[in-house]
């Protein structure tokens, strides 16, 4: 314990320094404002920022676009509450009681218990990542390619049950994406692989195009015709105390939330955005009175922003412990460090603590950063909101095509992105989820790899998986989430999604 | 309201998931004819063209079961499209945009498509068209390729 307080002390005579409080400030300010703005949600608005970053060192930059990632969390939130906007997909179960709340005049308190929620949430998770990233990482060293490959397997597994539609749709997607991974120079072979002769491909497909294309471009598509959003409410400062009943409601959904969150944000494949519709869900379930649901219930507000928050957390203790991108922000995270010949691993811990402590300081001071900008400036920060969506989403366009062609200078990036836009545009069309496409491509290559390695070192034999334990244990999780979800179709019964109102689709 | 599930069900047609999950057949299928050309090497040493047949193989399973079980989700004709037409717009402007951003340079290219989705898209009026366009250009010209470094193409002018 003693070890971990040094070490939280040198992470913060890191992150106090004047140049990293700064940074942190302005990840924090430019996420709310990501996360306010529809089309760009903290995965666009982090990759769109990559490229700003490479000419930053590493603290810095992964301090900035963790700012980034959680102050768009915040921002996501205001908008769902106001005006029923989910800002990024995280927010959307916020929408439904966040925003009954603001037509029954309750706006304010719904933003408060949101902050402070996410506040909570937010720094219990960075005392839990503190103290398991390490373990995780000394763990991780008995970790071969058999671990890894079951590892990735039951990570996917894990985001397809979890996934806010069909199973079968996410695997596929899922497999799409690790078919786009494919493309590029294989690195046991030497072979490049589905490149057709464009050189730009012999690297490989990157994720900062899938992921504007898919998240941004599509969204704009989806949106920009539709008519003009409703008037924004502007709560002033008073306006936003919650009453005592209000915040005696909202202590065990953010308990609930953050524990939950946490523990969904650190397994790979799963996301922040599936944390918050699995703690609606909770509290629905645990609540004496289900029907308020839908209807302004705070603790519709305080469950999933505690959860989703404490996800984008505990999304970082794979990254940072075993570098394993847990979806696609934690892979363009992953790179900002990667870029700066930083590795990240079980070994980044010991070999950079200035970095890891460092970043975990950050992000106490982050969540400081935000409680304080968005309560007393939410009043500011609406006004976004009232720059007609006909002027905002053109220039998001030229803010896809500069970020995209920022990162490498080639112009195959964007027509990448807008090939992925347009794909990613049908796909929702038909109701397909878009994340499980982002992360096989991300977790494609360390699959592939670990995967033929595994057989390398049988001789061949796909019984090596049986006789490792922990590949076993993985393996079990992932046919038991199967087995999950082929129960609804069996037994003509309700599966998790019909108890958060999503759609049951087997 | 009716949902386009609940629209859709009981008529004849050409569903959603039925068309998505074919599609994804061929898109299995063209995968694993291109992949014919890559060595799938042995199960001890396996080639580059291994994992990607696995994968086309799984793809194509997905498919077909996705459209098996496509009848109940929304025919096609129930779906809106309301917004595509507007979509596509912008999809070819940018698109002729990625074409001129290293021919024209940025700076142009950025002030010639806010321009056009601006005034012929949207029908603003000039002259907050010409500010938009102009200072979103010149503003983030000046932060990424000034400020931060970053290398954007150069057109005629040095613009």
């Amino acid at each position: 314990m003693a070890e971990v307080f040094n070490n939280l002390m040198l992470g913060f005579s890191v992150a106090l320094q004047p140049s990293i409080l700064a940074y942190a400030f302005a990840g924090c300010v430019i996420g709310t404002l990501v996360g306010m703005l529809p089309g760009l949600g903290p995965l666009a608005g982090i990759s769109l920022l990559l490229p700003a970053t490479f000419g930053l060192n590493p603290i810095i930059a992964i301090v900035l676009l963790a700012g980034v990632y959680y102050g768009a969390m915040y921002g996501g939130s205001t908008t769902s509450i106001l005006m029923r906007i989910p800002g990024e997909a995280a927010s959307v179960m916020t929408c439904i009681d966040g925003y009954a709340m603001t037509q029954r005049g309750r706006a304010g308190p719904a933003l408060a218990i949101a902050a402070i929620g996410s506040f909570i949430a937010g720094t219990l998770s960075v005392v839990a990542l503190m103290l398991l990233a390490p373990t995780l990482a000394s763990f991780a060293l008995r970790f071969g390619p058999p671990e890894y490959t079951a590892l990735l397997l039951m990570g996917l597994f894990v985001l397809s049950y979890m996934s806010g539609g069909s199973m079968l749709k996410t695997l596929a997607m899922a497999t799409l994406g690790l078919l786009l991974g494919m493309i590029g120079i294989d690195a046991m072979s030497g072979y490049t692989r589905f490149s057709y002769g464009i050189i730009e491909l012999s690297d490989g497909i990157g994720i900062v195009p899938v992921a504007v294309g898919m998240f941004g471009l599509s969204e704009i598509l989806l949106t920009a015709g539709q008519a003009t959003p409703p008037p924004v409410q502007r709560p002033t400062l008073r306006q936003l105390i919650p009453s005592r009943d209000e915040m005696l409601l909202s202590i065990g959904p953010i308990t609930r939330g953050s524990v939950l969150g946490f523990l969904i944000g650190i397994i790979p494949g799963s996301a922040h955005i599936i944390s918050s519709f699995v703690s609606y869900g909770v509290e629905r379930r645990m609540s004496i009175h289900p029907e308020r649901f839908g209807n302004g219930a705070i603790e519709g507000v305080a469950g999933p922003e505690s959860a989703n928050n404490s996800a984008a957390t505990g999304a970082f203790v794979p990254m940072l412990a075993l570098g394993i991108p847990t979806g696609p922000i934690t892979a363009v995270m992953l790179a900002a460090i990667m870029v700066h010949g930083v590795s990240p691993g079980p070994m980044l811990i010991t070999q950079q603590p200035e970095l890891f402590w460092g970043f975990v300081a950050s992000m106490y001071v982050g969540n400081v950063v935000l409680l304080i900008l968005n309560l007393p400036l939410v009043g500011l920060f609406v006004n976004l909101l009232r720059i007609p969506y006909s002027y905002l989403y053109p220039t998001i366009l030229c803010f896809c095509i500069l970020g995209v062609y920022s990162v490498s200078s080639s112009v195959v990036d964007v027509w990448i992105m807008l090939i992925m836009g347009a794909f990613g545009y049908l796909l929702r069309k038909m109701n397909f989820d878009l994340a499980p496409i982002a992360l096989g491509l991300i977790l494609s290559p360390i699959l592939e790899l670990s995967l033929r390695q595994s057989l390398a070192m049988s001789g061949g034999s796909y019984a090596i998986f049986l006789h490792r334990p922990i590949a076993v244990t993985m393996f079990v999780v992932a046919a038991a989430l199967v087995l999950l979800a082929l129960k609804p179709l069996v037994f003509k019964s309700k599966d998790w999604r019909a108890d958060v109102g999503l759609d049951e689709q087997g | 309201m009716n949902s386009p599930q609940a629209a859709g069900r009981g008529q004849r047609g050409l569903r959603g998931d039925q068309l998505s999950g074919i599609v994804l057949v061929v898109i299995a299928v063209m995968v694993a004819w291109e992949n014919r050309v890559y060595p799938l090497g042995s199960l001890a040493a396996p080639g580059p063209g291994y994992m990607p047949l696995v994968l086309a193989i799984a793809l194509g399973a997905f498919g077909l079961l996705i459209a098996l079980r496509g009848g109940a989700s929304p025919l096609l004709n129930t779906i809106d499209w309301s917004e595509t037409t507007h979509g596509t717009v912008a999809m070819i402007a940018c698109g002729v945009a990625v074409f001129a951003l290293e021919r024209i340079g940025y700076r142009l290219t950025m002030i010639a498509l806010l321009v056009f989705m601006l005034g012929v898209v949207e029908r603003k009026r000039p002259l907050p068209i010409l500010l938009v366009a102009v200072g979103f250009a010149f503003i983030s010209y000046y932060v990424f390729a000034t400020l931060l470094r970053v290398q954007l193409p150069q057109g005629p002018w040095g613009l």
